[in-house]
């Protein structure tokens, strides 16, 4: 199968380039055992890879133009020739490696934990089931990141919207029953920038590997801040 | 108002003036099929019909706000100069109300 994967060192290169290989294909191969195979031609080509399983989220890598866990994507699902890039809109370190240092900020700034004001009891906080409930679809997001850089509000504004993968954060805390800084949360994210930029081009929808609705979950953020100001 | 509301309020006002545009339009869609005005006379007479000013001047309103809010999502996405946005926001806000005097000039000459 034929490859053209995205190299950059910026010690050495000028300029990134694209580069041509060719891997032989087994049965049940995943695009990050195509990537190994391409490091055993060349040893100098780097990338993030961990579990291989689609659980840490380390080795999203754009392809054929869309955001992809290489671990999760059979082979067979790809157009050749398979074209192999960074995350687009962030800065590249080397080969397929990005900095994702905004990223996380962004993360951050949703607070990620919950917040209790009531001290903290003895035992546990009880959830009902259907409280519990609410949160899936939410708490399940590994922050690959596949979502906020295939976002073109991210894209645009990477330094004041906070992209999908935090405002599904916030909501997954917003929607927890444990949680007791609802208010707080709304106002963290006012103004035209941190929630609004979204226009619903559902892109994150689309990339997200674990088939989460970042979309939705910022409509749901709406609604509930419409409610709070009528 | 609150900053917390120049993002949800633009946003909520976005979609309100998007249904009322909508309805209006097709009102004045089926008014065009069913009972067209066949000359200058009846156009008046239409748009001179207390009801249907009062629509077109919320029609209109509604359109021109929902002009703002658009052009200013694209400028905050795409115009990151801010000596350049406001200029071109500036500018864009005179054409608007431009457009709103002008309008309210003819639907009141009208009747």
């Amino acid at each position: 199968m034929k490859f053209s994967v995205y190299r950059y060192n910026p010690d050495t290169d000028d300029e990134p380039y694209m580069q041509g290989f060719e891997v032989e294909l087994r049965q049940g191969m995943m695009l990050r055992d195509a990537l190994l195979a391409i490091r055993e031609q060349d040893e100098s080509f780097t990338f993030r890879h961990s579990c291989g399983e689609g659980v840490c989220g380390s080795d999203g890598v754009n392809v054929n133009g869309s955001n992809k866990l290489a671990c999760i994507t059979p082979l067979t699902e790809l157009k050749e020739p398979v074209v192999v890039r960074p995350f687009p809109g962030r800065p590249v370190v080397r080969d397929l490696v990005v900095d994702m240092s905004q990223f996380y900020t962004r993360y951050k700034q949703v607070d990620p934990w919950l917040i209790r004001k009531e001290p903290m009891p003895e035992r546990e906080i009880l959830q009902s089931p259907e409280e519990r409930d609410k949160l899936d679809g939410l708490y399940e997001c590994i922050m690959c990141g596949c979502c906020s850089t295939s976002c073109p509000s991210f894209w645009w504004n990477p330094d004041k919207f906070l992209g999908p993968q935090a405002l599904l954060s916030a909501c997954r805390f917003l929607a927890d029953s444990r949680d007791q800084a609802g208010e707080e949360r709304l106002d963290k994210l006012e103004g035209p920038y941190k929630l609004f930029r979204c226009h619903t081009i559902m892109n994150c929808v689309e990339a997200c590997p674990k088939g989460l609705n970042p979309t939705k979950a910022i409509g749901h953020i709406k609604a509930i801040m419409l409610k709070d100001a009528i | 108002m609150s900053r917390r509301a120049s993002g949800l309020r633009a946003w909520f006002l976005q979609r309100a003036s998007a249904i009322y545009l909508l309805l209006f339009i097709l009102y004045v869609l089926q008014h065009m099929v069913l009972d067209a005005p066949n000359d200058f006379a009846a156009w008046r007479g239409w748009v001179a019909q207390p009801l249907v000013g009062l629509g077109l001047l919320l029609f209109f309103a509604s359109l021109l706000l929902h002009a703002w809010v658009g052009i200013r999502d694209v400028l905050i996405d795409y115009v990151h100069p801010t000596a350049i946005r406001v200029t071109i926001l500036t500018l864009i806000g005179f054409a608007l109300i431009g457009c709103a005097l002008w309008v309210l000039q003819i639907i009141f000459l009208a009747s």
